[in-house]
């Protein structure tokens, strides 16, 4: 017979066991300092100027914007706005905002702060790239607080796809003298040292909890390492003083993933594309017969024909890479048109199409109408390994074809400026990275008149009826609310651009990260921040903390 | 007179390392202003950016265009205290020499001393005790590190966690050895030391009687040099091992063509280059034998 004292104690043991159980991660795995690398300086704290990728993580990790892009199901989350309305005619956006949300220093949050971040974002003075992807006409932005937690946003002309351009708005305080250091996000930062690291720790009112009402982030505090050096990141990761690493290349994936699968995450293909183009600058300082042949959609068309995409995917990645279709990857649900397929491997269909151009081999040699062997350069930014790689690859296969490919690495600072201001180069090849789901992100890219219109940009009226065609599509499906419309325009203008080829699109690298056994919770994905999207929601596990 | 002979002597020095320094900032200016990509901004490929923001991206930099006009206003906000801001970094050239001054005089300070410590001791060993296997161990040693790049040392340290002022000291060290072991050995070669031994002298009054105040006034010169060599590798091995100093932000500002950077840089660099050894030469003078 069990004694009552004993009984007791036994009962006792089970509902703390339960409690334990039922508690879960949030009482047994809370705490700690999750650490991994940002691969630059940050140029800024200001979530507002934010341009560059370290200053976009920590913005990232302690914003507060109205509304989160989901990162795995790409859908639009409420965060905190509860809920939005979008006028009919695109120009105006009610948010209702959450209640009993404080930012960090204990500021209350309300419709003002709204109103005050959507104000000195559109400041034309400021020059930030965020407030730019809100300006679709001439004339102001204006904000009406209808009420503490109701706020709308008024503006000149629509803009399509407007409620997903605010999950990259950080809502900043109107009256904290704290200014920016005032934030909404999990957490804060806490100290930076320059050259050396950003430290963040947790926001104590930061408004989300999870299921059992424990307040969230799990984690204490967040170190971020500058550290430039790839292969310094990956040697620090595998000692176990980092525990991710948000991406990275195919060769140190493999690696890891022989030694430790279970670190290696391949998430599939991202949004990103690496491509190349050819020049068609009228005043760009190259031979007449060469801007012929560059301006040549049969030419243009039959050097993508001759590109061994496979081959591209499987020796330069590893197979950590798939054949690009277009300027949309097939990651990007709604927008990808599923009836493109990616340009096969055809060097005989490329030779007929150069030969019905005039072009033919003369001992082996390709030659165009006026004899001239066809030869040009392509640049790209050196450092890149992969980018190397792949120009080399481009090289053999057009060596089969009889064209003589020279390649040209080049410094980034050196490259951006033959590529955008003197236009002193024949082909170029670049990666695009694509952290924007909706086509309006590429305006400036396929306008014209756009600085981004890389193989002939600023053009005063479009010099082909193609480019005519692109900026009537562009200009329709940015008008328009309807999604159904917009994808319309949008599909057709990835037609023309597989019909045209101005961009040889080449591949879309699979999103790949590391992350330690330590962090439980993490679920990689292919959009930006492929790690920590979820960061308030991850957990470390200090038996594995301890044992590395 | 020798006290009014010196003060001369220091303002010459004084003078001189103005005017090099001067000349060296605009040197730099006009050489980073003709590197190819000076005018280019990254953030110009940035899709969202409007027509606009390029444009004034464009004009933040369009004062720097005129080099010496450029030299001009930076001289003149320099007499106010004010070093221009980095283009990079986005701060002030002042707050950034402030927080990362301190790392590189520590790294390259320990790393010069060590090297000078493992230096002198090898080559005082191998002109002390003239055996061979002292002579060959200290060349092949100062040879090896002689023939590894910079880098390929910075990198080491980071695979075997050792601390950075340790590839400095091993970047350093056969510069200073096959130096300080010739003039040792010419030291030693001279008659009167044969002499001064031949009468029963021991090593110690030798070494500071007779050899160092033959080689000493060049081993202080080789000092003021060796300054210079360790601030230099301080830039390789600061941005591989992620070391937040002068090197890694020298390294970070010539990526980015960051003039307002890279010129006070090069004016630091000088001015701590040239008062080194400036103050090598002072020393040497006032140590200098004089007639009585």
């Amino acid at each position: 017979m069990i004694g009552r004292r004993a009984f007791l104690r036994l009962a006792l043991c089970c509902t703390l066991l339960s409690l334990a159980v039922i508690s879960g991660p949030a009482l047994a795995q809370s705490g700690g300092e999750l650490r991994f690398c940002l691969r630059s300086e940050p140029k800024t704290f200001d979530p507002l100027l934010v341009d560059d990728d370290s200053s976009l993580s920590i913005r990232y990790l302690t914003g507060g914007v109205l509304m989160r892009a989901n990162r795995k199901t790409q859908d639009l989350e409420p965060e905190l706005a509860e809920s939005w309305t979008v006028s009919k005619d695109g120009k105006q956006i009610t948010f209702k905002l959450r209640h009993g949300v404080t930012f960090s220093d204990g500021s209350p949050f309300s419709s003002e702060d709204v109103a005050f971040t959507m104000q000195r974002l559109m400041d034309p003075a400021l020059h930030s790239s965020t407030g730019d992807a809100f300006r679709s006409g001439s004339g102001a932005v204006t904000t009406k607080i209808i009420a503490p937690d109701q706020v709308t946003i008024v503006f000149p002309a629509p803009i399509a796809g407007l409620e997903h351009l605010f999950d990259q708005v950080a809502i900043m305080s109107a009256h904290s003298p704290k200014k920016e250091a005032a934030v909404l996000g999990p957490f804060l930062v806490a100290e930076y040292k320059a050259g050396s690291s950003v430290l963040l720790r947790r926001n104590p009112n930061y408004w989300k909890r999870d299921s059992q009402g424990h307040r969230l982030p799990y984690i204490d505090s967040i170190r971020l390492d500058i550290q430039s050096n790839r292969d310094v990141e990956m040697l620090r990761f595998k000692r176990g003083e980092l525990d991710l690493i948000n991406v990275i290349d195919s060769d140190y994936f493999d690696r890891l993933a022989a030694s430790s699968p279970q670190l290696a995450h391949d998430a599939g293909a991202s949004l990103d594309s690496d491509f190349m183009w050819f020049n068609q600058v009228a005043s760009a300082p190259i031979p007449e017969y060469k801007r012929a042949w560059f301006r040549s959609a049969n030419f243009r068309r039959a050097i993508s024909q001759a590109i061994n995409r496979e081959d591209l995917s499987r020796v330069v990645f590893n197979g950590h890479a798939q054949p690009a279709v277009g300027p949309v990857s097939p990651a990007n649900k709604f927008w990808f048109n599923s009836k493109l397929k990616a340009e096969p491997y055809r060097p005989d269909a490329a030779l007929q199409r150069l030969q019905a151009e005039g072009f033919h081999l003369q001992n082996g040699t390709l030659v165009d109408k006026g004899g001239n062997a066809v030869e040009f350069s392509i640049v790209t930014n050196a450092g890149s390994k992969p980018r190397e790689r792949m120009a080399v690859m481009v090289q053999e296969d057009l060596g089969k074809l009889g064209i003589k490919v020279n390649v040209v690495t080049l410094d980034f600072p050196s490259l951006i400026e033959r590529i955008s201001q003197k236009f002193n180069y024949e082909a170029a090849m670049l990666g695009f990275r694509n952290v924007d789901l909706d086509p309006n992100g590429q305006m400036n890219i396929w306008l014209s008149s756009a600085e981004n219109h890389a193989w002939n940009p600023q053009q005063k009226s479009p010099e082909t009826a193609w480019e005519a065609e692109i900026d009537r599509l562009m200009r329709a499906q940015a008008s328009t609310a309807d999604p159904k419309k917009r994808k319309e325009s949008f599909d057709r203008v990835q037609e023309i651009a597989a019909e045209q080829t101005p961009f040889i699109y080449l591949v879309n690298q699979n999103a790949l990260s590391a992350v330690s056994s330590a962090v439980q919770g993490a679920n990689p994905g292919i959009l930006s921040p492929q790690t920590f999207w979820n960061a308030e929601r991850l957990t470390l596990n200090p038996t594995t903390r301890a044992s590395r | 007179m020798p006290r009014k002979t010196l003060l001369w002597k220091i303002a010459r020095h004084l003078g001189a390392i103005a005017g090099l320094v001067l000349l060296g900032g605009l040197f730099s200016a006009t050489l980073v202003r003709l590197a190819p990509g000076f005018d280019a901004d990254e953030r110009e490929l940035d899709p969202s950016l409007s027509a606009e923001s390029v444009r004034a991206l464009r004009q933040s930099r369009a004062g720097e265009h005129n080099v010496l006009g450029f030299y001009a206003a930076y001289l003149r906000g320099a007499m106010h205290g004010d070093l221009g801001t980095s283009h990079a970094l986005g701060q002030p050239v002042q707050t950034l020499f402030r927080e990362r001054w301190p790392v590189t005089a520590r790294v390259a300070g320990i790393g010069l001393l060590l090297a000078w410590l493992l230096a002198s001791a090898l080559a005082f060993t191998a002109c002390l005790w003239r055996r061979p296997g002292f002579e060959i161990f200290g060349i092949t040693l100062s040879g090896a590190f002689l023939c590894i790049p910079a880098a390929v040392l910075a990198l080491l340290s980071v695979i075997l966690n050792a601390p950075g002022y340790l590839a400095i000291a091993f970047i350093v060290f056969p510069r200073i050895y096959r130096y300080s072991r010739n003039l040792l050995a010419k030291a030693y070669a001279l008659p009167h030391i044969t002499a001064a031994r031949a009468r029963g002298l021991g090593e110690a009054r030798i070494l500071a009687w007779h050899v160092l105040p033959v080689a000493g006034p060049q081993m202080i010169a080789l000092a003021g040099i060796t300054v210079s060599i360790a601030l230099g590798a301080s830039i390789p091995v600061e941005a591989l091992c992620g070391l937040p100093g002068i090197g890694q932000l020298a390294w970070q500002a010539a990526l980015s063509r960051d003039l307002p950077l890279l010129v006070n840089l090069t004016i630091l660099v000088t001015l701590v280059t040239l008062l080194a050894n400036s103050g090598a030469d002072v020393m040497n003078y006032m140590l200098r034998p004089r007639e009585a």
